[in-house]
């Protein structure tokens, strides 16, 4: 047939639609031979049998030791976030991912480094310059020492500025690692590979995996919940907590922390649940309808997130109604209703995660300590910020020890990059407020929870805390040891998509941090 | 048969005219004049075979150009068959003119081969099976090579014993040469690099993974020094190599040492030879790995605490605190393949119920995960409508439940029986609910219980004596209740109170 489909319409072409073969086919059929059919013979068979050896063949195309039986994520369509067990048995059930946009100083909260306060003011040897890019940074800039004292907390004796005196009553439960790494060193694209494993756009976040690997339990609540707080979007804008190539209904939702938690929840006003119910039905009755018709699964995604919200009018509400807790409860979180503020969020977090929510993922904005004006300032702006989270984040620690939560919650605690231990000299001069540039070699992320050693720290920096001298741990080993925790080897949670079997680590070798787990 | 009749129609001179015709004499005189060296070298094969000793140091200059020389006779032998039977064919008859000339340099090339080969093997520390079995290989190849020869100049009638001789050499040839990749590039050199896939169609077995070290990963040697061993030595001290007689591939083998005596003086680092080596700066005639980058700081500190400890193979890997943290040897997760033929057994008995309850509780029961037959059971998102009735349900099941979180849920002491039914529970979760000290004097039968939590239910201090009975209990939350943080606790509950 495509012999006669490659020629222009002929009048015996279309006498041939009717079923019978036209005179040239005919001749064509009759011209072939016993000689044609063992020739073509040979090369089917030929086929055929690299057609059985294509399965055996198969993994010549994959990386070594990543094969085997896939795992199987299907679910009814009409229920796509219902829960699935781990892989593995898990520590972890839920994730708690505080973010710090803007990427907080490492080396004015967690790295102690006496050396560097002893060269602060010189200038910056020529070996840390060679080679590197700098977002800011040009000629030759002097080294900054800390600009506030350390001193050793807690029963494990870690080194913690005083800028955080609550997370430091808790520091017996952390676990920080001191050698994250990160190939990035511009905000957006680095808080794209910190929560998408890819720098580029359109790849899922942590988030959205984890829903898509586990599900969620409260089937009235998303399964992946967002909240903002410090007044902006991150740089990354909302490609942070996008599905990517994932079904959409696995994407964050980001909640708002004052007013209507989500937008147009409530009903419109007139609008009684039942008459809403009706309508819903209706609207499923013509979605049912075009589904039918046209079979694409985005389709049933719209009836399930119609319903979802639906559910959610009751629950939601509920769930973000931070004044339902106590003022005991208020006082330890430093929680106003009513603002939006990182207390709130933290707050809201933990009445989440009491309520089976799988992940959620806080934002908090303005840590990019430049030095630029005061906002940035490391000895002003970086100080507000410190208050704003230190409190709430302890009081989140603690409650949910003392909730017996934190054993199968995993809290994670950083930005995307670290800052240098060099003043920035914006434009060359001295700036009027004091600050730090990216420095993608080495930055400190803490983590706490379940299957954590806790009051421990891995990996080091040299003693200027600019580049990383043990353990390095990049950003895929971070997000393959968290799905570890979660239950999962992190090359079977994966979504076939463009060919490739898609995963959170991407292509290159991750490797579980199996030093920090118990 | 046509193409023995060719050759010997051929050497009888009917159609070819060969240029050397007068001096056949000198030919064959030649011939022999070559069997000098090749007995020559049987002798030395023979009655100086290679013992992994290192010898002269011209020996092994000369030695070194046995791989370069080899090759040549490799392609002028495998050269002949193809222009004897490329020569059949008319057009190419005048090929075969050049078959004795390539056969002579073929059997000169092959004789020097093999005296520059055992000049490596004799001289350059090698010993084993596979040195034997190539050099004999060799010798035999040069020699079947200088048979070809003089039945092809010579002896005229002989057409077939000719044929067979060239396919032998040929078999020989491909073997001996297989022998030496594997004493160059290992005894898996063809297969190491084996997709999986072809590897599974010719039913080739991953060598790679025999080959590693039997020794016992949960000793610090085993964990720790074999795999140094491994990576950085075994290449010239290992079951092909023995360089110096020493082999590096197992602790006993390191424990006997080589011609120089032990390497390894237990519990004297200075006095050990290998240590010593080890430390030596690069380029001292001494220092090892030979021509290969040193040992990483890491690992030499390894191997001197190790040799320090006692360096025993019974020492376990723990028992050398301050070693380095084996960046050389990083600590692995292992995936464990799930085998679902046996979940599906071990389900088995349980799966029934289970969907029937999953179906009228949807989202609150499933197993703990993909590879096991336990249950974790998750009331606390039905809240106020999960109750003491509802529970019930689940007591066909009851045993199989290791997790159970009821917080916030309707429950009372009435579901007490119902969870004591609970036997193998790890977790249990009771935080907000109404349940009462009642409840609790009736849970001895949990004695798999790591984690209790009982915030913000109103129990008292009477129960600290019936769950200090929870022998394996190792967090009990007890915030927001009648029991007070700072009192006194059984000595069981002793830092197991979280408030």
């Amino acid at each position: 047939m495509s012999y006669s489909e490659a020629r222009p319409e002929t009048p015996t072409d279309l006498e041939s639609k009717s079923g019978l073969p036209t005179e040239v086919e005919l001749a064509i059929l009759q011209a072939r031979t016993r000689r044609h059919f063992l020739r073509t013979l040979g090369g089917g068979l030929g086929t055929l049998f690299l057609g059985t050896l294509a399965s055996k063949l198969a993994p010549f195309a994959k990386a070594a030791g990543a094969e085997t039986a896939a795992l199987d994520f299907s679910r009814d369509a009409r229920t796509p976030l219902s829960p699935l067990p781990p892989q593995f048995p898990a520590k972890v059930r839920r994730v708690i991912y505080l973010h710090m946009a803007g990427a907080p100083s490492q080396l004015e909260l967690f790295e102690h480094k006496p050396d560097l306060k002893r060269f602060d003011g010189q200038d910056c040897p020529a070996s840390f310059l060679a080679g590197k890019r700098f977002a800011f940074i040009s000629g030759v800039p002097k080294l900054l020492g800390s600009q506030y004292p350390f001193h050793q907390a807690g029963q494990s004796g870690q080194w913690i500025s005083d800028r955080l005196p609550y997370i430091e009553k808790q520091v017996d439960d952390i676990c920080f690692i001191k050698s994250m790494r990160t190939e990035q060193f511009n905000h957006a694209p680095a808080q794209l590979l910190v929560h998408t494993g890819n720098p580029r756009l359109g790849y899922p976040s942590f988030g959205s995996w984890v829903v898509y690997g586990l599900g969620t339990e409260n089937q009235n609540l998303p399964g992946f919940i967002v909240l903002l707080s410090g007044g902006k979007t991150p740089d990354g804008g909302k490609q942070l907590w996008s599905s990517g190539f994932l079904p959409s209904v696995y994407q964050g939702v980001q909640c708002r922390s004052h007013g209507e938690p989500v937008l147009y929840l409530d009903n419109p006003r007139g609008v009684s649940r039942s008459l809403r119910r009706s309508m819903l039905d209706t609207i499923d009755e013509i979605n049912q309808q075009t589904y039918a018709a046209f079979g694409n699964p985005e389709t049933v995604t719209r009836i399930a997130q119609y319903e979802m919200a639906f559910r959610m009018q009751l629950d939601a509400t509920d769930a973000m109604d931070i004044r339902k807790e106590p003022d005991s409860v208020h006082a330890r979180y430093g929680s106003k209703p009513g603002v939006a503020s990182f207390a709130n969020n933290c707050l809201v977090a933990r009445r989440l995660a009491e309520r089976g929510v799988r992940f959620i993922q806080l934002y908090h904005w303005g840590w990019d300590s430049h030095g630029a004006d005061a906002k940035e300032a490391l000895n002003l702006g970086f100080n507000d910020r410190c208050r704003e989270v230190d409190q709430p984040t302890a009081a989140l620690l603690s409650e949910l020890k003392s909730h017996g939560l934190l054993e199968d919650t995993l809290v994670v605690w950083g930005g995307e990059f670290g800052r240098t231990p060099m003043r920035e000299n914006r434009g060359g001069q001295e700036m009027k407020y004091v600050g730090r540039d990216h420095n993608p070699g080495a930055f400190t992320i803490w983590l706490a929870g379940g299957g954590i050693k806790s009051g421990i720290s891995y990996g080091e920096t040299d003693d200027m805390g600019y580049e990383i001298v043990k353990d390095p741990v990049e950003i895929r080993d971070f997000h393959a040891t968290m799905l570890y925790l979660l239950g999962f080897d992190h090359h079977k949670l994966n979504y076939r998509f463009q060919g490739l079997e898609q995963k959170l680590t991407s292509v290159k070798p991750a490797r579980v941090v199996a030093e920090i787990l118990t | 048969m046509n193409v023995l009749s060719r050759i010997s129609d051929q050497s009888s001179g009917s159609t070819i005219t060969a240029p050397n015709r007068g001096g056949i004499f000198t030919w064959f005189r030649l011939g022999f004049v070559m069997l000098a060296p090749i007995l020559v070298v049987t002798t030395l094969v023979a009655f100086l075979p290679p013992d992994g000793n290192e010898r002269a140091e011209w020996a092994q200059f000369i030695g070194r150009f046995h791989p370069l020389l080899v090759h040549f006779p490799i392609a002028l032998f495998m050269l002949v068959p193809i222009l004897e039977i490329v020569g059949q064919s008319a057009r190419f008859e005048y090929l075969r003119l050049s078959v004795n000339f390539v056969l002579a340099m073929a059997s000169l090339g092959a004789t020097t081969a093999a005296i520059l080969g055992w000049c490596l093997g004799r001289s350059g520390g090698y010993s084993g099976s596979l040195i034997t079995q190539h050099m004999w290989g060799g010798l035999s190849v040069s020699i079947i090579c200088w048979v070809c020869w003089l039945l092809r100049t010579q002896l005229r009638e002989l057409g077939v014993s000719y044929a067979i001789a060239l396919a032998l050499g040929v078999g020989l040839l491909a073997w001996t040469g297989y022998r030496g990749g594997q004493l160059s590039l290992g005894r898996n050199h063809l297969t190491e690099h084996m997709p999986n896939g072809l590897r599974d169609l010719l039913g080739v077995e991953d060598s790679s993974a025999a080959l590693a070290s039997s020794a016992d990963p949960n000793t610090f040697y085993g964990a720790r020094i074999q795999p140094i061993f491994n990576a950085r030595c075994i290449n010239c001290h290992g079951t092909d190599k023995h360089k110096g007689n020493l082999r590096l591939d197992g602790y006993r083998a390191l424990m006997r040492g080589g011609k120089d005596g032990t390497v390894i003086q237990t519990g004297n680092i200075q006095g050990s030879d290998l240590f010593r080596r080890i430390t030596l700066p690069v380029g001292h005639d001494d220092f090892m790995p030979k021509g290969k980058p040193p040992l990483t700081a890491d690992e030499v500190k390894t191997i001197e605490l190790w040799i320090g400890a006692g360096a025993s193979d019974k020492i376990a890997i723990t028992a050398i605190k301050d070693a380095p943290s084996g960046s050389a040897v990083p600590t692995e997760v292992k995936f464990e393949e799930i085998d679902y033929t046996a979940v599906a057994k071990l389900r088995s008995a349980i799966a029934p119920a289970v969907a029937e309850l999953q179906k009228q509780f949807p989202n609150i029961l499933d197993y703990y995960s993909r590879g096991a037959a336990d249950l974790r059971l998750n009331a606390s998102i039905l809240g106020s409508k999960f109750g003491d009735r509802d529970l019930e349900a689940f007591a066909p099941i009851a045993e199989h439940i290791i997790v159970a979180d009821f917080s916030r849920t309707a429950i009372t002491d009435h579901s007490a029986t119902a969870i004591a039914a609970m036997k193998r529970l790890r977790v249990l979760r009771l935080m907000d609910t109404r349940v009462t000290d009642a409840t609790f004097l009736h849970l001895e039968t949990l004695n798999q219980l790591e984690s209790l939590d009982v915030y913000g239910t109103p129990i008292t201090p009477a129960v600290l004596p019936a769950i200090a009975k929870l022998t394996k209990l190792s967090h009990f939350y007890a915030g927001q209740t009648g029991i007070a943080p700072g009192k006194s606790v059984p000595y069981n509950l002793v830092g197991k109170l979280v408030f």
